[in-house]
């Protein structure tokens, strides 16, 4: 498992155009700017480490949860895939807040062991440009699936 | 190049380097794939209105096709047909499809005839007009029509050549020649010779417009691609130029020629008024000095040009006056602008134009938007099939995990070249992944 001090460093030198807003010894807030295609869009990664004394740790200690602060993601309720809104996990009180679905953790794609600096972000980016010909075209692209019941992929 | 030409594209460079310069500075080859996207976005939609290789093949073969039948041995103008040769944007490689019909190429002709200088400009058109529609039942009769200055042979297929008579003027500067005006319900004193050597003036733009050749290779790859995919079906002739594909390749100021019709075609279909002529643009090309390998930065310095003459003309209360480079009594500006509103409604089309080219090229837009832009400003076909066959490339790269993530995390598809030239440097290639995500509730 790497620390909340490795991911820092890593995110530092890979992504310096991310700032770590608040960190702890076990948690760390990050907020940047990235491109898919050319558009800058402002993210903000949430991460935690599991807390091993409990059963039901909340989903950014599950993995690093990734939200598109500005610009607003925009629904799409007639596009001719994904709508209203490609690969999230909804959420309802904003739906244009609602974290990406960056991998599938029945593949066991991510676990803390990883950096996020060498997986969430640039994966973040591919759904990004992803998302920018779903805004363009209507078509998801980048492929993907779905959970096929409420509790898959909650781990 | 003048000084605000030098400038505006030094701007408009300056502009791109600025938005992109966190990858771009590590990849400077010509629509490579680090290549702002607005600009493979121009390219791709110019590949998609140009004449294809395999429709350049067909055109040839007309083409030689039209003038053995003007020589058969019961034409009126056997053994009467001096040269045969390509002219305007056949002869520059700049043709585009047709503005009378979307899916058609307008292919233009000389026949240089061996007739009377005192042959009357009518009497000129009626001979080829009756040589190439030949008896009933011959291969083009009823496929032809005689216009004002040429006579034109369509096709089914959409296609059509523009053959126009000329006469030479004078053995001691080669094809120096007269055609003739001669619309058919105007009395015949409204009936002229003009003055053209349209074979000098395709030669000097050819000369001014230098080929680039890793801007030209990339750019043929992409031409072909798209040809593959699309795929559809003798006296002293000159041959009809290859295709660039094929020989020479194509200069960057040729795609932006290319553009630059297509987008005036596009205004001018629902205004039923002449149009600003494509000769006189492509002379406005060919005199402006730009970079051979970056199509947004020719657009913008030729848009320009054209614009600064045309305003200089309103500055001094006088229609632009164009003529032949090379030929100075052929003026391009016969025909337009009939008036000052003609020549007023042009330069707001350019300065609509310039604007939103400056939007496509900025890095403050959606590819959503840029789409919008590139549908405004050369149809909704050509636009979206190039940003679909964009998002298609891009969404296949990062689903099977070939592609590059950019330091600003713009995500290029890792091509072989895209590997080799950039993996080594700030890219990086991350493992592949799943999209994952649950369903909209209610689905």
């Amino acid at each position: 498992m790497k620390s909340v001090r490795q991911q820092i460093e890593a995110m530092r030198r890979h992504w310096p155009n991310f700032e770590v807003a608040a960190f702890g010894n076990d948690h760390a807030l990050w907020f940047g700017a990235l491109a898919g295609v050319e558009l800058q869009y402002r993210i903000m990664i949430q991460f935690g480490l599991p807390d091993p004394r409990r059963m039901d740790n909340c989903q950014w200690r599950r993995f690093p949860l990734v939200r598109v602060l500005s610009p607003s993601l925009r629904p799409n309720w007639d596009a001719k895939d994904e709508a209203p809104l490609p690969h999230v996990y909804f959420e309802n009180t904003d739906i244009s807040l609602s974290p990406l679905c960056l991998f599938d953790p029945c593949k066991r794609e991510w676990s803390h062991a990883d950096l996020i600096a060498k997986t969430t972000v640039p994966w973040a980016a591919d759904w990004l440009a992803c998302y920018e010909g779903w805004r363009a075209t209507g078509r998801w692209t980048g492929g993907g699936r779905h959970a096929e019941t409420n509790s898959e992929g909650k781990e | 190049m003048r000084p605000e030409v030098n400038a505006a594209a030094a701007e408009l460079a300056g502009e791109i380097d600025r938005q992109t310069s966190m990858d771009n500075h590590l990849d400077p080859t010509p629509l490579g794939p680090n290549a702002p996207v607005g600009e493979l976005l121009l390219a791709e939609t110019a590949i998609r209105i140009e004449l294809p290789p395999s429709l350049h093949r067909l055109a040839v073969q007309r083409y030689e096709a039209v003038h053995k039948h003007i020589e058969r041995p019961d034409s009126p103008l056997c053994d009467k047909v001096r040269i045969f040769y390509p002219q305007g944007s056949m002869a520059i490689r700049a043709t585009i499809l047709s503005r009378k019909r979307a899916d058609g190429f307008d292919i233009d002709i000389i026949a240089e005839l061996i007739l009377s200088q005192s042959t009357t400009p009518a009497v000129v058109l009626d001979l080829l007009f009756e040589a190439i529609n030949g008896p009933p039942g011959s291969q083009y009769h009823g496929k032809v029509e005689r216009q004002t200055r040429c006579v034109t042979v369509y096709y089914a297929d959409g296609m059509h050549l523009d053959i126009t008579p000329t006469l030479l003027l004078t053995e001691l500067d080669p094809r120096l020649s007269h055609l003739f005006h001669a619309k058919k319900e105007e009395p015949v004193s409204t009936h002229v010779r003009l003055p053209m050597n349209s074979y000098a003036f395709c030669e000097w733009v050819n000369a001014m417009s230098p080929i680039d050749l890793i801007f030209s290779e990339a750019y043929r790859r992409r031409v072909l691609a798209l040809d593959a995919h699309n795929m559809r079906a003798d006296a002293d002739v000159k041959p009809v130029p290859a295709h660039a594909s094929t020989e020479g390749g194509k200069a960057a100021k040729i795609v932006a020629l290319q553009l630059l019709k297509r987008n005036r075609n596009l205004k001018y279909e629902r205004r039923k008024i002449r149009l600003p002529p494509s000769v006189m643009l492509a002379k406005f090309a060919a005199e402006t000095v730009t970079l051979g390998t970056n199509i947004s930065q020719a657009l913008d310095a030729i848009s320009l040009k054209i614009l600064e003459a045309l305003e200089a003309a309103e500055r001094s209360d006088a229609l632009v006056d164009v003529r032949n480079p090379r030929c100075d009594v052929e003026r391009f500006t016969d025909r337009w602008p009939d008036d000052r509103n003609a020549q007023r409604l042009y330069i707001g089309d350019l300065r609509l134009f310039r604007t939103q080219l400056a939007k496509l090229m900025s890095a403050g837009f959606s590819l959503a938007e840029k789409r919008d832009l590139l549908v405004e400003m050369f149809g909704v076909g050509p636009a979206q099939s190039a940003v679909d066959d964009y998002v298609t490339r891009i969404g296949h790269a990062v689903e099977t995990g070939k592609r590059l993530v950019a330091p600003s995390g713009r995500v290029i598809p890792a091509t072989v070249a895209a590997s080799g030239s950039l993996a080594s440097r700030a890219y990086s290639q991350p493992r592949g992944h799943t999209f994952f995500g649950s369903r909209w509730p209610g689905e």
